[in-house]
């Protein structure tokens, strides 16, 4: 895949099995429908029962998992290249334990039934951590370099999750109705919910791919970024607006699913090499192909509508990683 | 140098004698020396306090201190990663993992069978991310890689287990995964002290090896080091120490990122010198999170491992950017 229609097909290759992927998801579980059904329950809606079920429970979880997979590993991908760092993700951010800490203490505050509201809430909390760390990270000593942010994202998540360990250790009601939300999961997402994320998501994936180009400087490191004209602090502030956007997006969706954003981008780059102009659209195809699988082992495999994604995704998507990062990762460091 | 290790001693050593003070029963210093010399008119449940209940915690706090500081140290250099610290490894995610299967699985699990669990989970974690990156040779990138995969798989089944585990059990796990000193005993401190002497030492006369490693794989080969066992040792060192910490403590998240960070800041890039102000640093960090737990809320007992975040974490803020005398 060294060359640019190589890449360009590989891209359209996992378009197709993405579509492919969904059109599964949509047509297996309980109840098998179908792809004629689907088709007409999507291009003429006439209320009958497999209709209903296609549009109001099986579309929106589908979408909620491609929105928020594609998300969550663009997101990774920018962070791994604005830090420089292989352990770079959104959570690097501050935007997990943000959106945690957010959920936990509405919970504990008004109770578990306060509905939807608690999406606005986590994305909140995400937008506030990240916006504080970014803070933290440009100002002091450490300014012009990405270790700044690497160490404060590092410090602020971890204040934040031990205050939210901390409610949870004393309080079982909150821990009982919060866990199987820290897992991750697109369990009954509504297509209300997908529709009021996707924009920011949206806008956040067109920013993405149009600052590829910057982003592939930036990995050069501060000086080389400089030399050649750019102003990191600049183009790192930008990058932070958008995985703001993304995972911020992304966790009031779908709750904190770690993986996606780590290895996704670990994925592409080890597929089509180091530029981000590449490396974005190969993570978000191959981050939401990632999360529609798994979804749809989910249900599957252990037969429960439940089943959060948090956790089959790493049983998907792990094997698959370890065998590339033993076999494709040649370039010594 | 030594004006800072003098400092740290001196602040250790009122953190100890703070946390054999303070308390639900509160000593005062002349209670405490005549209880620690044995003269005067030693109050025997005033000894008792001291001996059996304050002595064993601080002292083993001090011990997890000096050893999850120690491991980060290594961690730090051997990966040239600012975020690297011994978790990087699998360690947290194995022994976290196995923990969390011993108690939601076995209803009330004995300490001992907690604590092997627990670094068994570690040690073996370890053990698989070096043996699947090793090919041919190891690179601290594939390293990183590797253990981001295998902590995945590791983190899916304690999630699993605590969305789906009886409520109890997860919530008793949780206390035990944040990270504390609870139950503390003299036989505990002594074989965790006998247990960590070796690999420190070691850890300390590898400092010239570290400082190398640090410059790159390709220049410290040029320079003559066996780059690939040198980083197989110290990969054991640390599984070694932070897995005895993870064992008896739970996993005190931070101190081993944020020790070897800090100490850097303070004395500059040769480990010669970060390993004792590391070690100091942990173990003050440890101490004071433990007593602040101990005493902030009671009878409630805050866990030492949140402590440290949050006590911790907006100090490391400070000493990080507060002040700009670093030579960065």
């Amino acid at each position: 895949m060294a060359t640019d229609s190589g890449r360009a097909f590989a891209c359209f290759a996992l378009l197709c099995l993405l579509v492919l992927a969904a059109m599964i998801a949509i047509a297996l579980g309980t109840v098998a429908i179908p792809p004629s059904t689907i088709i007409s329950a999507i291009v003429s809606f006439d209320g009958s029962r497999d209709h209903i079920l296609v549009t109001s429970i099986r579309v929106p979880r589908v979408i909620a998992a491609l929105l928020a997979g594609s998300a969550l590993a663009v997101s990774g991908a920018i962070m791994q290249a604005v830090t420089n760092n292989p352990l770079a993700s959104p959570g690097l951010l501050g935007i997990n334990a943000g959106a945690a800490f957010a959920v936990v203490s509405v919970m504990t505050l008004f109770g578990a039934g306060v509905g939807d509201i608690y999406v606005w809430f986590a994305f909140l909390g995400a937008a506030i951590a990240a916006i504080v760390v970014y803070a933290l990270g440009s100002c002091g000593a450490f300014g012009r370099s990405p270790l700044g942010l690497v160490l404060a994202g590092a410090v602020v998540a971890t204040f934040l999750t031990s205050l939210t360990t901390a409610v949870l250790i004393f309080d079982q009601s909150t821990l009982d109705a919060v866990r199987l939300w820290t897992a991750g999961s697109v369990t009954g997402r509504t297509m209300a919910q997908a529709r009021t994320v996707a924009p920011y998501i949206l806008t956040g994936l067109v920013a993405a791919v149009l600052l590829g180009r910057h982003l592939t400087t930036l990995t050069l490191g501060a000086d080389a970024s400089r030399a050649l004209g750019q102003n990191p602090v600049v183009w790192r502030g930008a990058s932070v607006a958008i995985v703001i956007l993304l995972a911020g997006g992304a966790v009031a969706l779908a709750g904190p699913i770690g993986f996606v954003g780590l290895v996704a981008p670990h994925i592409a780059r080890m597929c089509v090499g180091i530029d981000y102009r590449w490396v974005l659209p190969f993570s978000a195809l191959g981050g939401a192909l990632l999360v529609v699988v798994a979804d749809t082992a989910g249900r599957l495999v252990f037969g429960s509508q439940s089943f959060p994604v948090g956790v089959t995704i790493a049983l998907v998507g792990a094997p698959f990683f370890l065998y590339l990062a033993r076999t494709r990762l040649r370039e010594e460091t | 140098m030594s004006r800072i290790l003098a400092a740290l001693t001196i602040l250790l050593a009122l953190l100890v004698a703070a946390s054999l003070a303070l308390g639900d029963v509160s000593l005062t210093w002349r209670d405490i020396y005549h209880a620690t010399t044995g003269t005067g008119d030693a109050d025997p449940q005033s000894v008792m306090i001291v001996f059996d209940l304050r002595l064993p915690r601080v002292l083993l706090a001090l011990l997890v201190g000096v050893a999850l500081a120690t491991a980060g140290t290594i961690t730090l250099a051997i990966m040239r990663n600012p975020l690297a610290e011994p978790g990087v490894l699998g360690i947290n995610s194995g022994a976290a993992a196995a923990a969390m299967a011993v108690i939601v699985l076995i209803q009330d699990p004995p300490v001992a069978l907690l604590q092997a669990a627990g670094f068994l989970g570690a040690a073996a974690m370890a053990l698989a991310v070096y043996a699947l990156a090793w090919r041919g040779s190891t690179s601290s990138l594939r390293i990183i890689l590797i253990g981001i995969g295998l902590s995945s798989l590791a983190t899916a089944g304690t999630t699993f287990l605590s969305a789906f585990g009886d409520i109890g059990s997860v919530q008793r796990a949780m206390i035990w995964l944040a990270g504390s000193v609870y139950d503390a005993n003299m036989v505990k401190v002594r074989l965790l002290a006998l247990w960590l002497i070796i690999p420190v030492m070691l850890a300390f006369l590898a400092s010239r090896e570290l400082d190398l490693i640090c410059f790159g794989d390709n220049y410290a080969r040029s320079l003559g080091q066996p780059v690939d066992r040198v980083r197989g040792m110290m990969i054991v060192l640390v599984t070694v120490l932070s897995g005895a910490a993870v064992a008896v403590s739970g996993l005190i998240g931070f101190v081993g990122l944020v020790a070897p960070h800090v100490a850097r800041r303070l004395v500059g890039a040769s480990h010669a010198r970060i390993f004792p102000v590391a070690a100091l640093i942990g173990a003050c960090l440890v101490v004071a999170a433990d007593l602040i737990g101990r005493i902030v809320l009671p009878p409630l007992q805050l866990p030492a491992g949140i402590v440290t975040g949050l006590v911790g974490a907006p100090f490391f803020a400070y000493l990080l950017w507060g002040r700009r005398h670093g030579h960065e």
